[in-house]
C-alpha cells in the first residue's frame, strides 16, 4: 500500500482522491467514533436514584449512584428508578405552590374527593399518599403505568374503606383508623400487583361534609357548645349559690351555740350569785331583808314627784285623786 | 467498480443482518409471524434474538398489566336507585398466540374487555342493593357524640362491595379463558349517587343534623334544669338543716339555764321567798320613776316610824 493506501495497478498509479481528504475524513471518522463511544458509554446514577442495565434489551445488573461504564452503541441501555426518594400522591386536590404558605387547587378535583359512606351519606376526602419504589425491577417491568395504577388502586381502596364507615367517624373519631387501615390494604393490593411499591404512610388531610351540606354540620357544632354553654351555666351557678348557703348554715349554727353558751353561762353566774347572797342572807335573815328594803325605798322614791300619804285610820278624807295633776296638794316632797 | 460494489455489497449484507436481528425486551414477549402466519413458540426470554429478514416479522406484545378503565356508567340496583359507577381492571396477555389470533392487539382486546367488564359489572350491580355496593363488611360503627344511645347507624349486609367484585372478577375470568388473557384485578374505583339522588341525600343529611343539634339542646336544656333544681333542694336542705340544729342547740340551753335558775331559785321555800322579795325589790328601783303616783299609808313600813318611833 502506497500513502494514500491505494495498490498501485499494474499500470501504475491509478485513480487518486486528493491526499488530505482521506486522511481527514479518518481523523474526523476516529473522533467521531471516539465521542459515540465515550457517550454512550458513560452514565450517571444520581444519589437518590438506582439505574437497571438492559442489554439487548435483557436485565443484566442495577447500579449504585455514581459515574458507570456501559457498553455503548446502544448495546446497552440504562432504565432509571429514583428509589431513595419519597414520593407522594395528592387525591382530591393539588399543591399549587409549595413552601412556608402553601396554596392548594381543589375544585376541580372534586371528583376525586366525593365519596359515599357506609350510612349512605356522603363525604369530600383529600389525601395524601407517601410511598417509596423498593423494587425498581418489578416498578418498571411489571405493570405498565405504575403511577397511574396506584393512584387507580388508592382511590378504590379509599372509598371501600370509607364505604364501610359512617360519616361520622369518617369526619371525627375514625380518621387514624380509615388511615391506617387504608395503608394496609393498599399494601396488600401493591404486593398483588407486583408494582414493587411500599406505602409509607396515607395522610387523611380535609374531609368534610359535602358543601351544600356543611351549615347543618356546623349547626351541630354549635348546638354542641351551646348544650356545653347551658350546663355549665347551671354548673357555676350552683357552685356560687352552695357554697355560700354552707357556709351561712355554718354561720347560724354558731351563732346558735354562742347564744346557749351565753345563756348557760349567764344562769351560772346568775344563779351563782344568788346562792351566796342567799348564804349570807340565811345568816342574818331580818337586818338583810330590811335593809334591803330601806335601800330600795332610798332610791325609788326621790325620784317619785307624786307622793300622797295618807294615814290609814283617816276617813275623813274623800279619797279624791286628781289624775291630772302631778304636783301635790298639801303632800309632803 | 470493484469498491463500489464492495460497499454495496456491504450495505445489503448490513441491512439483512439488521434484519435478522432483533431484541426482546424485558416486558416484551414477541410473536415471529412468517407472511403473517405465526411461526414457532412464543419468545418471552429478553435478549438479543435472530430471525429470518425479510420474510418473517415481529410482532411485540407486551407482557405487563395492563390498563383497561370503565366509562362511568350510570347503573340501576337492585332496589331500583341508580348509581355512577367506575371501574378500572388490570390484565395481561398470557398467551400471546391466541391472543394474537382472537383478538390481535391491544385495541381488540380494550373492545372486548369493554363488553365484557362493563357487561357484567351491570349484571351485579343490577343483583344488588345500593348498600351491598357500598359497604364491605359488617363491622359496627365506632359510637361518636352525634349519635343517640342506642342509634343503629350501619344497616347489616349479605354481600357487600367485595364479594361483588369477586363475583364480576370471577364471570369476567370465565369469559376471557380462550382469549389468551388473564384479568389480574378488577375494582370499583368510583361509586356515587347521580344527581336527583344526590339531592334526595343532602336533603336527609341536613334533616338528620337538625335532629341531632335539637337533640343536643334540649339536653342541654334539661341537664341545666336538672342542675338548678338540685341546687333549689339542696339550698333548702342546708338551710332546714341548720335552722334545726340551731333551734335545739338553743332550745337545750334554754333548759338548761331553766334548770340551773330553778336549782338555785327553787331550791327550798325561804328561797323561792327570797327570790320573790329580792325581784320585787329590783323591779320597784326599773318601774317606779318621776311620773309615778304614789298613794302611800303611813302603815307602809318605809313610813312607819312618822307615827312612832318604834
Amino acid at each position: 500500500m502506497n500513502q494514500q493506501g491505494f495498490d498501485d495497478g499494474p499500470q501504475g498509479p491509478e485513480i487518486r482522491l486528493p491526499k488530505p481528504n482521506f486522511k481527514l475524513i479518518r481523523n474526523v471518522a476516529i473522533v467521531v467514533v471516539a465521542l459515540i463511544i465515550g457517550l454512550s458509554a458513560f452514565y450517571q446514577v444520581e444519589p437518590e436514584e438506582t439505574a437497571l442495565v438492559l442489554r439487548f434489551g435483557r436485565y443484566i445488573r442495577s447500579s449504585e449512584p455514581g459515574l458507570h461504564l456501559k457498553l455503548p452503541f446502544g448495546i446497552e441501555s440504562v432504565e432509571k428508578v429514583q428509589v431513595q426518594r419519597q414520593k407522594k400522591e395528592e387525591f382530591g386536590f393539588r399543591t399549587v405552590k409549595a413552601g412556608g404558605r402553601s396554596q392548594y387547587a381543589t375544585r376541580q378535583y372534586a371528583s376525586e374527593a366525593n365519596m359515599l359512606s357506609g350510612d349512605l351519606n356522603a363525604a369530600v376526602v383529600e389525601w395524601v399518599i407517601q410511598y417509596r419504589i423498593i423494587d425498581p425491577y418489578k416498578f418498571s417491568f411489571r405493570v405498565r403505568n405504575p403511577e397511574a395504577t396506584f393512584r387507580a388502586m388508592s382511590e378504590a381502596v379509599m372509598r371501600s374503606v370509607v364505604g364501610d364507615r359512617t360519616v361520622n367517624e369518617v369526619l371525627t373519631v375514625g380518621r387514624a383508623e380509615v388511615a391506617s387501615v387504608v395503608q394496609v390494604e393498599l399494601q396488600e393490593r401493591c404486593e398483588q400487583y407486583e408494582i414493587g411499591i411500599k406505602v409509607d404512610q396515607v395522610v387523611l388531610q380535609d374531609v368534610n361534609p359535602p358543601d351544600p351540606v356543611k351549615p347543618s354540620f356546623n349547626e351541630v357544632n354549635e348546638a354542641q357548645q351551646e348544650r356545653e354553654k347551658l350546663i355549665n351555666q347551671a354548673q357555676s351557678e350552683y357552685n356560687k349559690v352552695i357554697p355560700r348557703a354552707l357556709g351561712e348554715a355554718q354561720q347560724t349554727i354558731q351563732e346558735a351555740e354562742g347564744y346557749a353558751l351565753k345563756r348557760v353561762n349567764r344562769a351560772r353566774g346568775d344563779s351563782a350569785r344568788f346562792v351566796a347572797f342567799f348564804e349570807e342572807f340565811r345568816k342574818a335573815p331580818e337586818v338583810t331583808r330590811k335593809r334591803i328594803y330601806l335601800e330600795t325605798m332610798a332610791k325609788v322614791l326621790p325620784q317619785v314627784e307624786g307622793k300622797i300619804i295618807v294615814d290609814e285610820d283617816l276617813r275623813s278624807v274623800l279619797p279624791l285623786l286628781n289624775l291630772n295633776s302631778t304636783s301635790t296638794e298639801g303632800g309632803q316632797r | 467498480m470493484n469498491r463500489i460494489a464492495i460497499i454495496l455489497i456491504g450495505f445489503i449484507v448490513l441491512l439483512g443482518i439488521s434484519g435478522a436481528f432483533y431484541t426482546v425486551k424485558e416486558y416484551d414477549q414477541v410473536i415471529i409471524t412468517q407472511f403473517g402466519k405465526p411461526v414457532g413458540d412464543p419468545i418471552t426470554t429478553p435478549g438479543l434474538k435472530f430471525k429470518i429478514p425479510f420474510v418473517q416479522k415481529v410482532n411485540r406484545f407486551e407482557k405487563r398489566f395492563l390498563e383497561w378503565d370503565g366509562d362511568p356508567n350510570q347503573l340501576p340496583t337492585k332496589d331500583k336507585r341508580f348509581i355512577w359507577v367506575d371501574t378500572y381492571a388490570r390484565w395481561r396477555i398470557t398467551d400471546p398466540l391466541l391472543f394474537f389470533q382472537r383478538l390481535r392487539d391491544e385495541r381488540g382486546a380494550q373492545t372486548r374487555l369493554d363488553d365484557i367488564l362493563d357487561g357484567e359489572t351491570r349484571n351485579a350491580i343490577a343483583k344488588y342493593d345500593v348498600l351491598e355496593v357500598v359497604r364491605s363488611t359488617n363491622r359496627e360503627a365506632q359510637r361518636t357524640e352525634s349519635e343517640a344511645e342506642d342509634e343503629v347507624t350501619l344497616s347489616t349486609i349479605e354481600a357487600g362491595r367485595g364479594d361483588i367484585r369477586d363475583e364480576i372478577l370471577r364471570i369476567a375470568q370465565s369469559r376471557t379463558g380462550d382469549l389468551g388473557i388473564e384479568i389480574l384485578d378488577i375494582q370499583f374505583k368510583r361509586i356515587n349517587y347521580v344527581e336527583e339522588v344526590q339531592r334526595k341525600v343532602y336533603e336527609r343529611m341536613i334533616a338528620e343534623r337538625k335532629r341531632i343539634a335539637d337533640r343536643f339542646r334540649s339536653e342541654g336544656e334539661g341537664e341545666a334544669s336538672r342542675i338548678y333544681g338540685e341546687k333549689e333542694r339542696e339550698l333548702l336542705r342546708i338551710q332546714s338543716g341548720a335552722y334545726k340544729t340551731a333551734e335545739e342547740i338553743k332550745g337545750h340551753a334554754d333548759a338548761s339555764a331553766t334548770g340551773i335558775y330553778a336549782a338555785a331559785y327553787d331550791r327550798s321555800p325561804a328561797a323561792r321567798e327570797f327570790y320573790e322579795f329580792l325581784m320585787t325589790m329590783e323591779s320597784y328601783e326599773a318601774t317606779i320613776d318621776k311620773g309615778t303616783t304614789l298613794v302611800l299609808s303611813t302603815d307602809a313600813d318605809f313610813y312607819k316610824y312618822l307615827k312612832r318611833s318604834q
